[in-house]
């Protein structure tokens, strides 16, 4: 297969020789790594790798990927981390126009008459930086032999991936997971792995978050061997029976490779509490009844229970051990009310952009532990990842320390829908487009598919300010068809009510009044209501939270929000006038057009001190634990 | 027992009434408009007199529902104000103003055993209002002062209503009783009761510079200062000046800057070196808001209504 530099421009090709989505899963050769949760099958490819940076594609080094290419004028670059910040690409900083507003003039394929106006749209542009990317690496002896596939975490925004001279593949979602398989054209050692990443696709009219534009290879990049037997995805789905405190749970696996024998283990905090044999056929269905009462896990009492899954081969060796965390919870809608283990739910909630003040986006374990123990000490329960999937030790974190995640998918499209502030969706996308559906469907499978091991998502949502339309209602269909266990939330389809009974569980508004929340609460309400924004937390804010949270006692059916957002996006920069370190924000860059300070919106500042409103919040959040 | 022979010594000059006693001296100007020296244990406490202020360093949420466009009058009011008369009693006894040659009946051995001195101000506001200023001095160095703004039809609401002080050196830092934190009249449930000392002159480092620092319902408020600007006072030591609440809690604000000076920078490297204490005590905090950025108004409880009137009571002591 050879690469095809229109595939930019074609929102229908959007991934190419990339494997399926699976279950985040870790999975290790012996007991004792388990322990000490490292992977031997694991190599990490992060570090030193070396980089050049085109204006367009029509400048970039085509043949960069071939074994013959002199890549003297290549410069070294740390992986991952935005090119923006290696200082070879503008900082841009903008919330709901497009990146390219006053510079281009773009509409979305297939929105207008015209069905070829879109090719060349960004891979003939002038301007739409290119990021080649060239790293030598030996394999470790652990990785040798075995199938390997290399997986990158984060890149934004398309990228092509060739090894040791063969194309390997193309990946758009820019947030979720892209996994090539490298076996075919791996050698033990001096493999080259070129990577060209491209500023703007087609994925850009989808990926019009109110963030700084980044783009490059933004997160972990790693090599993930696959032993002669192993465990491609899991699901497991536990079953809590709120009245008698019992569980159960449903199990599909599926293996890839020689079929052997399988010891699954259930353990509880203290001790194994399960164990059954199985073989690793292809598909393995099993449903096991646990045998005593069972702990629920819920914000108060995260108790977490494992799975683990041993491979063993004829001789009794040990070939893989899988292991996943789960708990039981059951998150419903009786009387139109949603109820978490039989209990009203109530979300003292907060949106959380992945960010620190140096690395923008790339972000560190640290960062999300600290950022985690702040959500529990100001009573903080539950997390929208907004707008877009995050780390995947993100959603592992908030497991066990009982953060309820509303796990949002890969989706914006504000810019294509409102323009100073008015609705106007006469070119919005993925809207109804038959063209757009595939890209946007895919976001979805591999959110679910993802992630879908986590307890503590109980909201699948399709995305944020996309406006409504058939492609976002067969999101819904899809997340509602795949996982009967858990909610759907989207907002956007308050501005286009026809879809009201087709897309999403409850009713969920941004930043409404209290007088507005109450209209809707008091004329016949269908579904409960969220504020999935609220308390706009700009500057010195937070005022009058009182009268949301009066809400909760006043409405059982008004059941929380989530405040935006978490942490201040500002980058620190060195004042040339006074040296001093200073944190900057849009518009500082000579970014044009910007929307300024609007994305210091955090309860914290972007260097992770709490704002002083953190009182309010621990205080009103406090009240309803 | 009070000592209710201690008297003032009371200097009738020609452009500043003097108020003296064993660890003070105090000089209320009549060309100034107001307070032109507090000096105590040596230590002068005024860097110009004070005056009323009306307005708090636009925040984002203020900005984004255009308060300012509504109230920038009160901008222009809080830098620019008139002093527009000023009355002098002794004993309680109004006396006609003890200028030139009004002053020539007295002498050098004046007492009394208590005086005040009103300062009346107009602000350049369309409609204009006016805010009284009344310090009473005892014999032993408290000053009791009363600030009352006066309601005026067809005003803007106010960002807030106080009188501001602005000492010559930066303080070293401050102890209050009262709540916890920075707070503001719709964000200050979170606030716990307590004695808290804050040090140096913090500015909360919001992203844009923009108002800061208030304490809402606190009963006193202690600032301390090392540094001197004299420059016969090589070893200066540190000490207090206290505002205390009278009949209800204040709100105050202690930061290096003035309102004009946080609103004019975009970044905190804009701020000018700090060089002095701003202290603004305030009977009257405009909310900060939270609903959106873009347009939601403060809740309406936490607008100040500029058509009332509005009284703010406090005693300073050392």
């Amino acid at each position: 297969m050879q690469p095809n530099i229109q595939w930019l421009d074609t929102p229908a090709v959007f991934r190419v020789g990339q494997l399926p989505a699976h279950s985040d899963h870790r999975y290790y050769a012996t007991l004792a790594e388990m322990a000490q949760q490292q992977s031997s099958f694991e190599q990490s490819l992060n570090g030193t790798w070396q980089f050049h940076y085109s204006v367009n594609a029509a400048s970039r080094p085509k043949s960069f990927y071939e074994l013959a290419f002199d890549a003297q004028d290549f410069e070294p670059i740390t992986v991952p981390q935005h090119i923006e910040l290696a200082g070879y690409e503008q900082l841009h900083y903008i919330n709901t126009m497009y990146p390219w507003e006053g510079h281009y003039y773009r509409r979305p394929a297939f929105s207008t008459s015209d069905d070829k106006q879109h090719l060349g749209m960004f891979s003939e542009a002038d301007y739409n930086p290119v990021g080649s990317y060239l790293h030598h690496f030996d394999l470790t002896p652990a990785l040798r032999n075995q199938r390997v596939i290399i997986r990158f975490e984060g890149v934004e925004q398309a990228m092509y991936v060739w090894l040791n001279g063969q194309f390997i593949g193309y990946a758009e979602d820019s947030f979720t997971p892209s996994e090539f398989d490298l076996t075919p054209y791996l050698k033990e050692t001096d493999n080259c792995l070129a990577v060209e990443v491209h500023k703007r696709s087609s994925a850009a009219f989808i990926e019009d978050q109110d963030f700084f534009r980044f783009f490059g290879i933004f997160r972990d990049v790693k090599l993930l061997a696959k032993p002669r037997t192993h465990l491609e995805d899991l699901w497991v789905i536990p079953e809590y029976d709120v009245v008698q405190q019992t569980g159960q749970v449903k199990l599909r696996l599926q293996f890839s490779g020689d079929e052997n024998r399988v010891h699954l283990r259930i353990r509880d905090q203290h001790q194994i509490i399960l164990t059954a044999d199985l073989t690793s056929a292809a598909q393995v269905n099993g449903l096991y009844k646990m045998p005593e009462l069972v702990q629920a896990w819920s914000n108060q009492t995260p108790n977490l229970y494992t799975f683990e899954l041993e491979v063993v081969d004829q001789a009794g060796e040990t070939i893989e051990i899988s292991q996943q965390p789960f708990g039981f919870r059951k998150i419903e809608i009786k009387d139109k009310v949603m109820l978490l283990n039989g209990k009203r739910l109530v979300i003292n909630g907060v949106n959380r952009h992945e960010w620190h003040p140096e690395t923008g986006r790339t972000i560190t374990a640290e960062d999300e532990a600290w950022d985690i123990a702040c959500m529990q000490r100001n009573h903080i329960n539950a997390v929208r990842t907004s707008h877009y999937p995050d780390r995947l030790s993100f959603y592992n974190g908030c497991d066990q320390a009982g953060i309820y995640m509303m796990a949002e998918t890969n989706l914006e499209s504000h810019g294509s829908w409102q323009k100073m502030g008015a609705v106007e969706p006469s070119w919005n996308v993925p809207g109804s487009y038959d063209e757009w559906e595939a890209a946007t469907l895919d976001r979805a499978r591999t959110n679910f598919e993802t992630f879908k091991n986590h307890v503590s998502i109980l909201f699948w949502s399709l995305g944020n300010e996309s406006y409504a339309g058939s492609v976002l209602e067969k999101m819904n269909a899809y997340y509602k068809q795949q996982d009967p266990t858990r909610l759907v939330h989207y907002e956007g389809v308050f501005r286009a009510p026809e879809y009201k009974a087709t897309i999403s569980d409850v009713e969920s508004r941004m930043y409404a009044t209290p007088a507005e929340i109450k209209a809707y609460l008091d004329n016949a309400p269908q579904k409960p209501f969220i504020l999935c924004e609220y308390m706009h937390d700009m500057g010195n804010s937070l005022g009058g939270m009182q009268s949301y949270i009066d809400l909760l006692s006043q409405y059982d059916m008004y059941q929380g929000g989530f405040i935006w957002d978490f942490i201040d996006q500002a980058l620190l920069v060195t004042d040339p006038v006074t040296g001093q370190r200073e944190l900057r924000y849009g518009g500082d860059f000579d970014d044009r057009p910007s929307d300024y300070e609007f994305s210091g919106d955090g309860l914290v500042f972007a260097t992770r001190d709490e704002k002083p409103a953190m009182q309010e919040v621990r205080y009103y959040y406090g009240e309803h634990k | 027992m009070a000592n209710t022979n201690k008297r003032l010594a009371v200097i009738f000059g020609d452009v500043t009434l003097g108020l003296k006693g064993p660890d003070f001296h105090y000089l209320f100007s009549y060309q100034t408009g107001g307070p032109e020296s507090l000096r105590i244990q040596g230590k002068e406490w005024l860097y110009r007199s004070p005056k009323p202020t009306f307005w708090r360093a636009t925040t984002d949420n203020d900005r984004g529902n255009q308060f300012p466009l509504k109230s920038g009058m009160w901008l222009a009011a809080d830098q620019f104000i008139a002093c527009q008369s000023i009355t002098v009693a002794i004993d309680g006894q109004t006396i006609p103003l003890p200028i030139a040659p009004e002053n020539n009946r007295y002498s050098g051995q004046e007492t009394a055993q208590e005086v005040t001195a009103t300062y009346t101000y107009q602000t350049i506001t369309t409609p204009q209002t006016t805010v009284e200023v009344s310090y009473t001095i005892q014999a032993s160095g408290k000053i009791r002062v009363a600030v009352t703004y006066h309601g005026q039809a067809g005003l803007p609401s106010l960002p807030v209503f106080g009188l501001r002080f602005v000492m010559p050196t930066p303080a070293t830092r401050f102890i209050y009783q009262g709540l916890s934190g920075e707070t503001y009249p719709d964000r200050m449930a979170g606030g716990m009761a307590g004695e808290y000392e804050v040090t140096g002159l913090p500015v909360t480092p919001y992203l844009v510079p923009q108002d800061c620092g208030v304490h809402m319902a606190t009963d006193w408020v202690t600032i301390y200062r090392q540094a001197v600007l004299d420059n016969r006072l090589r070893e200066p030591v540190e000490t207090g000046l206290k505002f205390k609440a009278v009949d209800q809690p204040f709100a105050f604000s202690c930061l290096p800057y003035t309102a004009e000076e946080l609103e004019n920078a975009t970044h905190h490297s804009e701020l000018p070196a700090p060089h002095r204490t701003v202290l603004s005590l305030l009977g009257a905090v405009r909310g900060v808001g939270g609903i959106d950025s873009w347009g939601s108004d403060v809740e309406a409880a936490y607008q100040i209504d500029a058509t009332q009137d509005h009284h703010l009571e406090f005693e300073i002591s050392f």
